[in-house]
């Protein structure tokens, strides 16, 4: 269910989407993703398919940082640095 | 670090702030709970472990002080942990318990001491209680689950030596978060986005009727949910691509939506903190989100939760958005208007924290105000969920709550099991079963008999006993036996036996009695009329009824012209029987053949004096009696009762009750209620006497406790009405009886107690309708009977009371349904209309055939019924009953309109009728307007007219009454011009939702603003212009023009001067003055002056003490002369007419001389309900305090359903809280209003009454005065008096609910002064 491809953010959000059972394009990158749903148990499954995609990001500032702008912009950071 | 002079309160806070400040003394905000540690604790770690964690949260540190329009908030001392060794105590839990609720229940300073408390209570070596106290204001829910969680992190860490966990971001993350929001556009776009979801939100209700503000307490009832439905819960959840929270979320809001009428607005506390800088700072965050659930009780849960789910998602998105601002937005202030009615609560992380090597236990003992209902889910589907249920218990009784902690488990179990709501019951199994129990218990064995049987029996068992009297006159069993069977021959001779009716139109008399006894003892069924009513509907019901006789007298024989004389026929007398013998198509071809059809009639004078009684004895399942009630269409219905059921009524109120041949029973009731039926007959089957009071006798209270006294009467019936005429006659003191039983009204409490203040009895509530058998349940109304309302209460023998919801679901305890009777007292059905008996009289659910009675009840938990009113087609407007369909009828009736439909719309928080109608003819508003002013009390005829080329239908056909528009109060003129009149316009139409910005000349009251609104305008206005106008001011400069003078720096008094127009109006007529009453305001009288205006100018006379600087007046007469001769300076020429309410009446008794007095004429001078000085002159004069509850009285509350209110914070809090002006007074002139009421007070008690010139129109409140008996009559002394009463208290008489009542009368009074003052100018 998690796709395999390099990490992008618009497969991020499609990931997310599917997750909520939402459209894509209804996820915005302010969205704050537990607002919508995003539980805990969600986010693991999330994090986990990314990470076996190859993804290395620090996944503890999502507890304080709750759109998909933020985490793109933290993964940026990271693979800039 | 935060600033020295300390931070703003941000959004979160200032909402508890407003409420804590309203009533510093409630100590509801202080949150608790308590961890029950079991095992070997390490008492330094635990210490260390609350040190630590004290020392990293600041907001455990908050101190609050209040400035101008809030508080700020600064660090102070921190909090240390107390420690108390109870395990010497016999009960050490108890005592920790005990000592938590202590100090849990205390009010802190919130400027001076700590908000937060921790308490460690040692019961024994193995057992430590860890208790949290902490202010909302400091932390919410989930705070206190850091700050817990915390405690047991560090004190892990401790214990095993590992290391300390990252510490907490700080507080002034909150107050970033804070002022970014408040700063950025995403707050005005959730703003409208919330406006726009609320648009149409029903009034917002609870399960509970009342006040919902919570007070110092809460009750809770809770329990673990059963694994099974946690198991479905998840299971389904999952199944349908749900979270398990939104599903028990949308399910909790169905039971509730059962509750409030289909729809619920449900609050959601929402943390604001997940995937946020917040979400490890312990600090107060939390919203309360209002969601509108409308589950969909036929559809697959899924098909509506789903939905509901999304919808929730994005409210979610829209959170930040404080619902104390939507409030505002909304216009939902004063205490009963509400954005939400009971939270759900869903806390999925509440679970007990980790201590190492400890058994923990969460106890949570309060979790801030519980305004209604609180409804919390702690803990999740694995781990198992507490349910608490959380009660403001000045709405909720112990046993409501324990009701509904468990019927919402059972509703879920349900509801997920049957996969749809609609087969859900709201009742439980036990709840059902408790009502089948009580209908069981009334099961009870009754002798398949008639009533004709059991009343010869009696005649045989005791001839020499006295049967009936009337007058001097009394007859024996015997007598009445001889006599009857001599007419009964008589009517079998002319064609009466059984399933034939004999109609009967006699005066109360002996001949009445007889002449019922005798068509039973003919087997026919007796028909009553009543002599009384308009000859057309007596020959319709005649004509639809079709009896074979009629019983009358010579006297009472005019109004039966159409009718043949027996004599016609008496040449042939078997003509009766021959008919008889006819087969029923001859006959029914006979009878059409002589229509109009004419039954026999038989004169009094008539009757034979020889004969014997036929042999054509009825069989229980033939008529017994035929009574007609009014139909909702005009045309009466003939109920038709059979001697079965009539036979159990009887028989259980013989055996009930115990009656004795020793019984005298009055008979006082007219034959066409059925009341009487028991009364006729329950002497004859008791073998006690009936006792005929005289024609008329029942409307006159004197005459009949003369009749009871000098017959000496044990038993006698009251409709509550007469009941109460009669308690208040000076005849009945004293009374002594066996037992009076009411029936026909609600009986109320108020009249139990005043009845057993008076009468020596027993009182009984019977209820029933016509079409079971006269009554089918029973209440003992004894003295120690505290029931309030008092119940219909038990079904009697045999008999069912069902109470289902509109679905024909049984409906638990507590929740209005519509009341079904089931049994053997159901009437057969209606005369000839089986249309009419198939719509009332339904099949249960259970099989059972049932009547539907049209009337709302609940049950209690004890099981007894309440009667609550109608279901019908009715609207209640002020309190006042309307049926919609009966002003439409009589749109229709005027031949103006095709197609009409009313409405009872709510505008800006007041019900208005709105008529929408598609004219025809020569159709205006005036015409239809007049003809139902002819037709129709006041009160029902409608506000507005909207005119339509076309009704708006649905798709299947039915009335759209979504898409009526709303009516336009429209006012005309020129259009606003200046900034200020252009930006007042816009606040006019968006306060009183008006289509567009009314013209400049627009007239705040007269476009149906009230005082409310017009707090909330001033509100804006100062929110737009930074410049507070002051309410007064709009109250003085209403109209747009005006007021923007006032707010570009024009002066104002601020609505105090002391002639302050009311309504403008034709300067030509006689201006109307209404004097203020004893708080010296007349602000209130605003909508009695638009209902009396535009005929003419309406002015308050407002005291001139408002204003500090003036003195005070020696006497009443003395402010009296003042009064008059402003008005002199006003109105040189009179007359001129005076009003006052209370205080107000006795100013303007004295005025109407001093205007004498000067020459001025006076027209009318009413008093709404004042009374004479000598009344209150050994009252003693108020204090402070009592003077400031009077204020409660002049805003319209009953003072004494409010003794809490003892102090001058506590009354302005509540004055503030609820939607009247007086709360929203500046300080100054609440402190004026105070000194005027004291001086007023004074003054009334020192004044002495002079004759007042002309006639004294009173208008008393009806609903009286508790113990004291004032009424029109004490003015008597002081001059002409014209009594008026109307149905209200005091307090309310000049709510915008009297004044539909009160403005006609005024005017009336009005215009018949003006036609006395004009004698020659009338006899032209």
């Amino acid at each position: 269910m998690i796709t395999k491809a390099p990490i992008t953010r618009e497969l991020m959000r499609a990931d997310i989407a599917k997750m909520l059972h939402m459209q894509p394009e209804e996820v915005q990158d302010d969205d704050n993703l537990p607002d919508l749903g995003l539980d805990s148990l969600r986010l693991m499954k999330l994090v986990l398919g990314w990470e076996e995609a190859g993804l290395k990001a620090d996944f503890g500032l999502f507890a304080e940082h709750g759109t998909l702008g933020e985490w793109w912009q933290a993964i940026e950071a990271q693979q800039a640095g | 670090m935060r600033a020295m002079g300390g931070t703003p309160l941000t959004e979160a806070q200032e909402g508890l702030w407003y409420f804590q400040a309203l009533d510093p003394s409630n100590p509801i905000l202080n949150t608790g709970q308590y961890l029950d540690l079991h095992g070997p604790l390490d008492e330094a770690a635990l210490r260390e472990a609350v040190a630590r964690t004290i020392a990293e949260s600041e907001a455990l540190r908050l101190r609050f002080r209040p400035v101008a329009g809030g508080a700020m908030q600064v660090l102070g001392e921190p909090p240390e942990l107390e420690w108390a060794d109870l395990s010497d105590h016999a009960d050490p839990e108890a005592e920790a318990l005990c000592r938590m609720a202590e100090d849990s229940a205390r009010p802190l300073d919130l400027a001076a001491e700590p908000v937060a408390a921790f308490s460690l209570y040692r019961l024994g070596p193995d057992r430590h209680l860890l208790y949290e106290r902490i202010h909302h204001l400091a932390l919410d829910g989930y705070g206190m689950v850091l700050v817990t969680n915390r405690i047991g992190d560090h004190y892990s860490a401790l214990v095993n030596g590992t290391s300390v966990p990252v510490p907490f971001p700080p507080l002034s993350r909150a107050d970033e978060a804070d002022a970014a929001y408040r700063a950025s556009p995403k707050r005005a776009e959730d703003a409208a986005w919330w406006r726009a979801a609320m648009q149409g939100m029903p009034e917002v209700t609870g399960p509970a009727p009342g006040r919902a503000v919570s007070g110092a307490t809460f009750l809770r009832e809770s329990r673990w949910l059963p694994s099974d439905l946690l198991a479905v819960l998840a299971e389904w959840s999952d199944a349908q691509r749900l979270n398990w929270t939104d599903v028990l979320t949308a399910l909790t809001g169905a039971y509730l939506s059962r509750w409030t009428g289909g729809e619920v607005v449900a609050g959601l506390p929402f943390m604001v903190r997940m995937g946020r800088p917040i979400a490890r700072v312990p600090c107060m965050a939390m919203n309360v989100l209002p969601q509108r659930i409308r589950p969909d009780e036929d559809a697959l849960l899924a098909d509506w939760i789903a939905p509901l789910a999304a919808e929730m998602r994005e409210a979610r998105r829209h959170g930040l958005y404080r619902s104390e601002q939507l409030r505002r937005d909304l216009g939902l202030i004063g205490g009963a208007r509400r954005l939400y009615g009971p939270l759900i609560n869903v806390q999925p992380f509440d679970r007990p924290p980790g201590f190492a090597g400890l058994e923990v236990g969460l106890h949570i003992l309060g979790a801030g105000a519980v305004d209604d209902l609180t409804l919390t889910f702690r803990g999740d589907p694995i781990s198992g969920m507490l349910f608490e249920v959380d009660a403001n218990p000045g709405l909720y009784s112990p046993e409501d709550v324990a009701g509904h902690a468990a019927r919402l488990p059972a509703f879920l179990s349900a509801a997920l099991a049957q996969g749809r709501l609609a087969p859900v019951p709201t009742a439980t199994a036990d709840e059902i079963a408790s009502a089948k129990a009580l209908t069981a218990a009334a099961v009870h064995s009754v002798p398949d008999t008639t009533l004709t049987a059991l009343i010869e029996a009696q005649m045989e068992a005791t001839p020499e006993a006295p049967a009936l009297v009337f007058g001097d006159v009394t007859l024996s069993y015997a007598d009445l036996d001889r006599r009857s069977a001599v007419l009964a021959g008589r009517l079998a001779e002319l064609g009466a036996g059984p399933e034939t009716i004999v109609a009967v139109a006699l005066d109360r008399s002996l001949e009445l009695s007889i002449a019922l006894v005798a068509i039973l003892r003919a087997g026919a069924a007796y028909l009553p009329l009543d002599p009384d009513h308009p000859p057309e509907r007596l020959a319709r019901i005649l004509d639809r009824a079709a009896p074979v006789v009629l019983l009358t007298s010579p006297e009472l024989a005019g109004r039966f012209p159409d009718f043949g004389q027996t004599d016609d026929i008496a040449d042939s007398p078997a003509s009766g029987k021959q008919s008889a013998g006819l087969t029923s198509a001859v006959r029914s071809a006979v009878q059409n053949a002589a229509r109009p059809r004419m039954p026999q009639c038989l004169l009094t004078s008539d009757w034979p004096q020889e004969g014997t009684a036929p042999a054509t004895p009825p069989q229980p399942g033939n008529m017994a009696y035929v009574i007609y009630t009014s139909g909702s269409t005009g045309e009466p219905k003939g109920v038709v009762i059979e001697h079965r059921a009539i036979v159990n009524r009887l028989l259980w109120m013989r055996d009930h009750y115990g009656f004795t041949p020793r019984d005298r029973i009055l008979q006082k009731t007219p034959a066409t209620f059925d009341v009487s039926v028991w009364e006729f007959f329950l002497p004859c089957i008791s073998g006690a006497t009936l006792v005929m009071a005289p024609p008329g006798a029942h409307r006159d209270p004197t005459l009949l406790a003369g009749e009871i006294r000098s017959h000496g009467i044990t038993t006698a019936h009251f409709v509550p009405s007469m009941l109460s005429a009669f308690l208040a006659a000076p005849a009945s003191g004293g009374i002594r009886m066996a037992r009076v039983f009411c029936s026909g009204e609600e009986l109320t409490a108020e009249l139990r107690d005043r009845f057993h203040a008076r009468v020596s009895a027993e009182l009984h509530n019977l209820y029933g309708p016509t079409e079971a058998a006269v009554d089918v349940s029973y209440w003992p109304a004894a003295p120690d009977d505290a029931s309030n309302p008092l119940p219909i209460g038990w079904p009697v023998w045999n008999t069912r009371l069902a109470v289902l919801d509109v679905r024909g679901r049984p409906v638990p305890p507590g929740l209005p349904g519509n009341l079904y009777l089931g049994g053997v007292q159901l009437a057969r059905g209606y005369l000839g209309r089986d249309d009419l008996t198939a719509e009332r009289f339904v099949t249960g659910p259970d099989g059972q055939r049932l009547y539907a009675t049209g009337d709302l009840a609940r049950l209690r938990h004890d099981g007894a019924v309440i009667y609550l009113g109608r279901s019908d087609h009715q609207v209640k407007i002020r309190g006042l009953r309307i049926e919609l369909g009966e002003i439409e009828a009589a749109i229709m009736g005027s031949g103006l309109a095709r197609e009409a439909v009313v409405l009872a719309r709510e505008e800006g928080g007041d019900k208005r009728l709105v008529a929408y109608v598609v004219p025809q003819g020569r159709w205006s508003e005036q015409a239809v307007a007049a003809h139902l002013e002819a037709r129709l009390p006041a009160y029902m005829v409608p506000q507005a007219w909207v005119v339509l080329d076309a009704l708006p239908v649905t798709s299947n056909g039915k009335l759209d009454r979504k898409s009526l528009p709303a009516p336009v109060f429209a006012a005309a003129g020129r259009a606003a011009e200046t900034a200020a009149e252009t930006l007042l316009a816009s606040l006019y139409a968006e306060i009183l939702t008006l289509p567009e910005p009314p013209p400049a000349e627009a007239d705040f009251f007269a476009l149906g603003g009230d005082s409310l609104s017009a707090v909330r305008l001033s509100l804006r206005i100062e929110e737009e212009t930074g410049r507070d106008p002051g309410l007064g001011a709009i109250f003085e400069h209403p109209v747009i023009a005006a007021l923007a003078r006032v707010i570009e720096g024009g002066a104002t008094t601020g609505g105090l001067s002391p002639l302050l127009l009311l309504a403008e109006g034709d300067p030509a007529q006689s201006p109307l003055f209404l004097v203020h009453p004893a708080g010296g305001l007349g602000w209130g009288y605003r909508r009695l002056a638009h209902a009396l205006a535009p005929a003419r100018r309406v002015w308050a006379i407002q005291h001139p003490g408002l204003d500090p600087d003036q003195p005070l007046p020696e006497s009443l007469s003395a402010l009296a002369a003042d009064y008059a001769r402003r008005i002199a300076g006003l109105v040189p020429e009179g007359p001129v007419h005076l009003a006052g309410w209370s205080v107000g009446g006795v100013i303007a008794q004295e005025l109407a001389s001093a205007l004498a007095d000067i020459g001025l004429d006076v027209g009318m001078v009413a008093a709404l309900d004042s009374y004479p000085a000598d009344v209150w002159r050994a009252e003693p004069d108020p204090d402070p305090v009592s003077a400031l509850r009077a204020l409660l009285a002049i805003a319209g509350h009953d003072p004494e359903a409010h003794t809490e209110l003892d102090t001058r914070e506590k009354v302005v809090g509540f004055l503030k809280a609820g939607d009247t002006p007086l709360g929203a007074l500046p300080e100054q002139v609440l402190d004026s209003v105070v000194r005027v009421v004291t001086d007023t007070s004074g003054l009334v008690r020192r004044h002495h009454h002079r004759p007042h010139p002309g006639r004294l129109t009173h208008v008393r409140a009806g609903l009286g005065h508790g113990d004291r008996h004032l009424t029109a009559e004490l003015w008597r002394p002081h001059g002409e008096v014209e009594a008026l009463e109307v149905p209200f208290l005091h307090p309310r008489m000049i709510s915008p609910e009297a004044v539909v009542l009160i403005a006609p009368m005024l005017k009336a009074a009005m215009d018949r002064a003006e036609q006395r003052a004009l004698p020659q100018a009338a006899a032209e």
